[in-house]
Formats: structure tokens, C-alpha cells, sequence
């Protein structure tokens, strides 16, 4: 128990030590806050790890099926239509799936934990709060993005160069795709982040946050009915298919103009951040 | 300092905190006294700012919670032990906490040390003893120097020593002039470590003041006196108006005078005693006395009925 013991006397001496005498709430602490409570949790290591990994696995294994593609007759001229900066950031849905759930656990991990109490009693008008963890997401999963998308381009690169692929770096094509792909990922997380805010459940926001932004475009693409089309045109898969290409290729149920696009996937990040906002003002912690 | 003013918070058409008003003072420790379910940790919440009350206002070091700018500067709290994530280590915890307000690494090791939490610092607080939880909350709660510090159940999990240790720790607090609120349904725990009474029960304040105050204000004091003239003796009281029973033969329960003036009264009409002491009430059997109307949760430990039981069956 001697590691346990503490002396009352030294206590008292301490408690008004001059090391607090400048103790001040800033943003710039809450973000710094923020920043230690995601790096300092294991689960977010092996988030950005096996987002990074999967994400550079994926676009391998669509690098390699190129050979596949270029073997059946039928098959082979689409290649040329294949712009490689598609095939490099073909582990899009994978990063999406572990972003999402990082973002979700952001914040519901710390109402399922008790840990919110702790944090607005250091932060009580909560706000700061919320905007520190967006940000924090937002640069985090822009850097895993980046990461990926550096490490899928110099995987493939030997495969790609065999079909005349590598995507040149003068290219706005290659910017384009690449580029999406920061701006889906990380509207991505500020969906989950959101959402998690306003449903404050783990188990809750993994599950709708994944059903909206992975499951209904497929499962809906089964019903051939143009009003769900529509709907499943609007949806954020899709929406961001159209930023993840060059527009030579057509992909089915992205419809959407790239301008619309745009303003489509910002809405997803935007509108749950924004009804957070207001919740999180309202309800008792 | 805190301050409620009409204090209300109610859940659907459940009142949990019944427009309550008290003032808790500087310079001493005040416990928050009440059995479970009467609105210790509600009221406590919403002195944080945590919880919106339904109606009426409270304040500390004469502000809103939230509408100070350095928060934790001027409050400390220790509201739950488990309000930290399992996955994080201790010095971790409290670095995301000193973040906000830019407190400094050495205070961060400082508080460390104050709690004895050395030893276990880099552990993952998921492996934590609810004692060890409980000394990172109240490290927690120092990290900022406050002027105030709420503490709910503090002792909750505390070896006896961990408990002598918080008793020293909130009373040193308290001398240096700041304002320490401690809630606990322990009446024992309280009785040594409080200097101020507050008593919870049903959301409503049943007592507030001095301990010692609370206590006399439920028994009223009261002489037990045991002799051979137990009956002359009663008779010699009754006559003083002074209410005497006789729980037993040879023995008088005398309430509404001291031990002094039925001395006296023996004295002067020549009667032997061969006991008289005077009972003062512990502050148990006054807690009791004031909560046995506002307790929420009763126990009832009467023996089932024959018909219970073969239903059950």
C-alpha cells in the first residue's frame, strides 16, 4: 500500500504551489486536449493502422486484376478508359468503413464511458468541445488519407506501368481522384462524429452511420424504381463516386454533376454537426 | 462558495431536486447528507453545469458554472470515479484534462503525487481498484488549484486508510480558506470529517447548520438515570414537569432537562443513583430519525408469506 500513501501535510503545500498560477482555458488547450485523448487510446493506432493497410491492399488487389481484365477479349478495351489514379484510390469504401467507426467512437466512447463528465466539467460550455473533435478528425483523417493514398500509389506502381497506368502527377485528373478522396473521408468522419453526438450510442451510430454511408446503395440498387435511384444517387457512396473518377467511366447511381457533388458530400458532414451543435447545447450531459 | 436558489430538477413527473435553496460557505467542509435516490448527485450535477435544472438557479464563487472562463480554476469536482475512459492511462487522463486549461506538466505530476497514484500512472485506468478510481477522480478534481471542490461519495471503494487520507486531505482544504462540499449517505463518515450539514431526503433539505447543531435539533438530548428510588425519582421529575419513561425496573429515560438538574433533584430529596449519564444522540440515529420519511428505497425484509412461496416454486 506504500505507493498508495500520500501525505496530507505535503498536500496542502502543494495544492498552492505557483505551478498553477497560470491556468487559463483557451481553444488552443481544448483542441490540445482533444488531440492527447485520441492519440493516447490504443484503439485509435490500430484505426489509422488498418485503415492505411487495407486501404493500400484493396487498391493493390485492383491493380492486379487489371491483368485479369486485360486477359478476356471482352474486357480488355475498358482498360483504356481506366484512368490509375481510380485504381489507387480504390480502398475508398474500406477507409470510409474504419473512419466512420473512429469518428463515431470519438464521441460516443466518451459517453459510454462517463469520460463526458469529465470533459465538460473542464469545458462546460461544450461547444469548443465539439469543434476541437472535428478538427482533430478532420486533420487526422486527412493525414491517414494522404498516407494511404501515397503508399497505394507506390504499390501499384510497378503493376500500373505494365499497362501504361502510373497516374501522372501533372495530371488534374490524378488531383481530382486523390483529392476526393481526402474530401469524402473526412466528410466521412464529421458524418459519424455527428451523428454519434446526437445518438450518443456506440452500438447505435456505427450501425446507421454505416448503413447510410455503405449498405443502402447497394441493397437499394435492387429496386429499379427512378424515385429510389434518385435517392440513391443523393446517398454518400455514390455522391463520392463521382469525385473518385475522371468521369470516363460510368458509375452506376453516380449521377450527380461534380458541383453537386460536391455540396452533396458537404452536407453530410455538415447537417449532423450542425443538429450536434444544437443538441449538445440543450441535454443534460 | 455555492449557492442555490430554488433549485428544481424534474425527470418526466418525477421530482428529483424539489426547489431547494442553501448556501454553502468557504472555510469549511459541508456534507451533503442523504440516502440513495434523494438527489445528492443531481443536485451536484447541476451545480456543474452537467444538467440543466427545470427551474431555479444555482452558482459558484458567484457565477453560473459554465460562465466562468477558466472552470476548473474555480471548481474541482470528483462527481464519479468512473467518468474516465477505461482504454487511457491515468497520466493520459489527467493530460487531457490539464490540456484545456494549460496546466502545466508539473502540476499534472504534482497532483500524481498528492494522490499517490505514482505507482500506477502509466496503467490503463480499465485495471484500475475503484480506490485507485476514486484517488485519480480527486487528482482530477485538484488539477486546477479550485477555490471550490464537490465531491460525490469520495470515500466510495477507500481502504480505511484512503479514507483517513481524504478526511485530512478535504479538512486541509478547508483550512486554506476554500469551499469543500462533500456528498455521502455514510452519516459515520460524516460525523468526522463535516463541520456543516446539509440533509437530502426526496429532493427536499430535511437539516442544514452545524453538525453538532443538526443532531441536538432531532434528539433534543436526553439523561438515562438508573436507582433503587427509580420511582420516587420519576414522581420528583414528573412534579419539575420534566417527561420521564421507565423502560425497565430501576431505570428512568429522562428527556428535557440535563443530567445536572436531575442530580440536583435526587440530591435535594436524599435519593441514591447509581447511574446518570447523559445521551447525546450520534449523528446515525439523527440521520435516521430525519430520513426514515424520505428514504426512496426501503428494504423489506419481512418474511415471505406461505402463498409467495408456492408461487414461486
Amino acid at each position: 500500500m506504500s505507493t498508495l500513501t500520500a501525505d496530507p501535510t505535503t498536500t496542502t503545500r502543494a495544492a498552492t504551489s505557483p505551478s498553477t498560477a497560470e491556468v487559463n482555458s483557451t481553444f488552443a488547450g481544448v483542441m490540445r486536449g482533444e488531440w492527447i485523448k485520441l492519440l493516447s487510446l490504443r484503439s485509435t493506432w490500430w484505426a489509422l493502422a488498418s485503415a492505411a493497410a487495407l486501404m493500400t491492399l484493396v487498391s493493390l488487389a485492383a491493380a492486379m486484376s487489371l491483368n485479369a481484365m486485360a486477359d478476356d477479349p471482352v474486357t480488355a478495351p475498358g482498360i483504356e478508359q481506366v484512368h490509375g489514379a481510380e485504381i489507387v484510390a480504390s480502398g475508398f469504401p474500406f477507409g470510409m468503413l474504419i473512419i466512420a467507426v473512429m469518428g463515431a467512437l470519438f464521441m460516443t466512447g466518451e459517453y459510454s464511458t462517463g469520460m463526458i463528465r469529465s470533459t465538460f466539467a473542464a469545458v462546460p460550455t461544450r461547444l469548443p468541445v465539439l469543434a476541437a473533435k472535428a478538427l482533430t478528425l478532420v486533420v487526422l483523417t486527412a493525414a491517414v488519407t494522404v498516407v494511404s493514398v501515397t503508399l497505394s500509389y507506390l504499390v501499384t506502381m510497378a503493376q500500373l506501368s505494365r499497362y501504361d497506368l502510373v497516374p501522372a502527377l501533372d495530371d488534374p485528373g490524378t488531383w481530382r481522384v486523390l483529392g476526393g478522396s481526402v474530401y469524402c473521408l473526412t466528410a466521412a468522419a464529421l458524418f459519424s462524429l455527428g451523428l454519434g453526438t446526437l445518438l450518443r450510442s456506440t452500438a447505435a451510430t456505427v450501425t446507421v452511420a454505416l448503413t447510410v454511408l455503405l449498405l443502402l446503395p447497394g441493397t437499394l440498387s435492387f429496386v429499379t424504381l427512378d424515385w429510389v435511384q434518385t435517392i440513391v444517387s443523393y446517398l454518400p457512396l455514390p455522391a463520392s463516386s463521382t469525385l473518385l473518377t475522371t468521369g470516363t467511366t460510368d458509375v452506376p447511381g453516380a449521377d450527380l454533376s461534380t458541383h453537386a457533388s460536391l455540396v452533396v458530400v458537404a452536407a453530410y458532414a455538415v447537417v449532423p454537426i450542425v443538429a450536434a451543435a444544437v443538441a449538445l447545447r440543450r441535454r443534460d450531459a | 462558495m455555492i449557492e442555490a436558489h430554488q433549485l428544481t430538477k424534474r425527470y418526466g413527473d418525477k421530482t428529483a431536486v424539489d426547489s431547494i435553496s442553501f448556501t454553502i460557505a468557504p472555510g469549511s467542509v459541508t456534507g451533503f447528507l442523504g440516502p440513495n435516490g434523494a438527489g445528492k448527485s443531481t443536485t451536484m450535477r447541476m451545480i456543474m453545469g452537467l444538467d440543466r435544472p427545470t427551474s431555479g438557479s444555482v452558482t459558484v464563487n458567484g457565477k453560473p458554472y459554465g460562465h466562468h472562463r477558466s472552470p476548473l480554476r474555480e471548481v474541482g469536482a470528483l462527481l464519479d470515479a468512473q467518468a474516465v475512459h477505461p482504454g487511457r492511462s491515468a497520466r493520459s487522463h489527467l493530460r487531457t484534462m490539464a490540456a484545456t486549461h494549460n496546466i502545466k506538466a508539473s502540476r499534472v505530476s504534482e497532483v500524481i503525487e498528492m494522490t499517490g497514484l505514482a505507482g500506477v500512472v502509466s496503467k490503463r485506468v480499465g485495471g484500475f481498484s475503484l480506490g485507485m478510481g476514486q484517488r485519480l477522480g480527486i487528482a482530477a478534481a485538484l488539477l486546477g488549484d479550485p477555490r471550490t471542490l464537490i465531491l460525490d461519495e469520495p470515500v466510495n471503494g477507500l481502504d480505511p486508510e484512503g479514507v483517513q487520507w481524504v478526511r485530512e486531505l478535504v479538512r486541509a482544504l478547508a483550512a486554506e480558506g476554500r469551499t469543500v462540499f462533500l456528498s455521502s449517505h455514510l452519516m459515520s463518515e460524516m460525523a468526522q470529517t463535516a463541520d456543516q450539514l446539509l440533509v437530502i431526503g426526496r429532493g427536499r433539505i430535511i437539516a442544514a447548520g452545524p453538525v453538532q447543531q443538526v443532531i441536538d435539533s432531532v434528539s433534543g438530548g436526553g439523561v438515562r438515570v438508573r436507582s433503587p428510588h427509580a420511582g420516587e425519582l420519576a414522581a420528583a421529575l414528573a412534579a419539575d414537569g420534566v417527561t420521564v419513561t421507565l423502560p425497565e425496573a430501576g431505570t428512568l429515560e429522562v428527556s428535557g432537562t440535563t443530567a445536572e438538574h436531575v442530580g440536583e433533584v435526587a440530591f435535594t430529596h436524599g435519593l441514591l443513583l447509581h447511574e446518570l449519564s447523559p445521551r447525546s444522540a450520534t449523528l446515525e440515529e439523527a440521520y435516521m430519525s430525519l430520513t426514515q420519511d424520505a428514504v426512496e428505497y426501503h428494504s423489506h425484509t419481512a418474511p415471505r408469506s406461505k402463498t409467495e412461496r408456492g408461487q414461486n416454486r
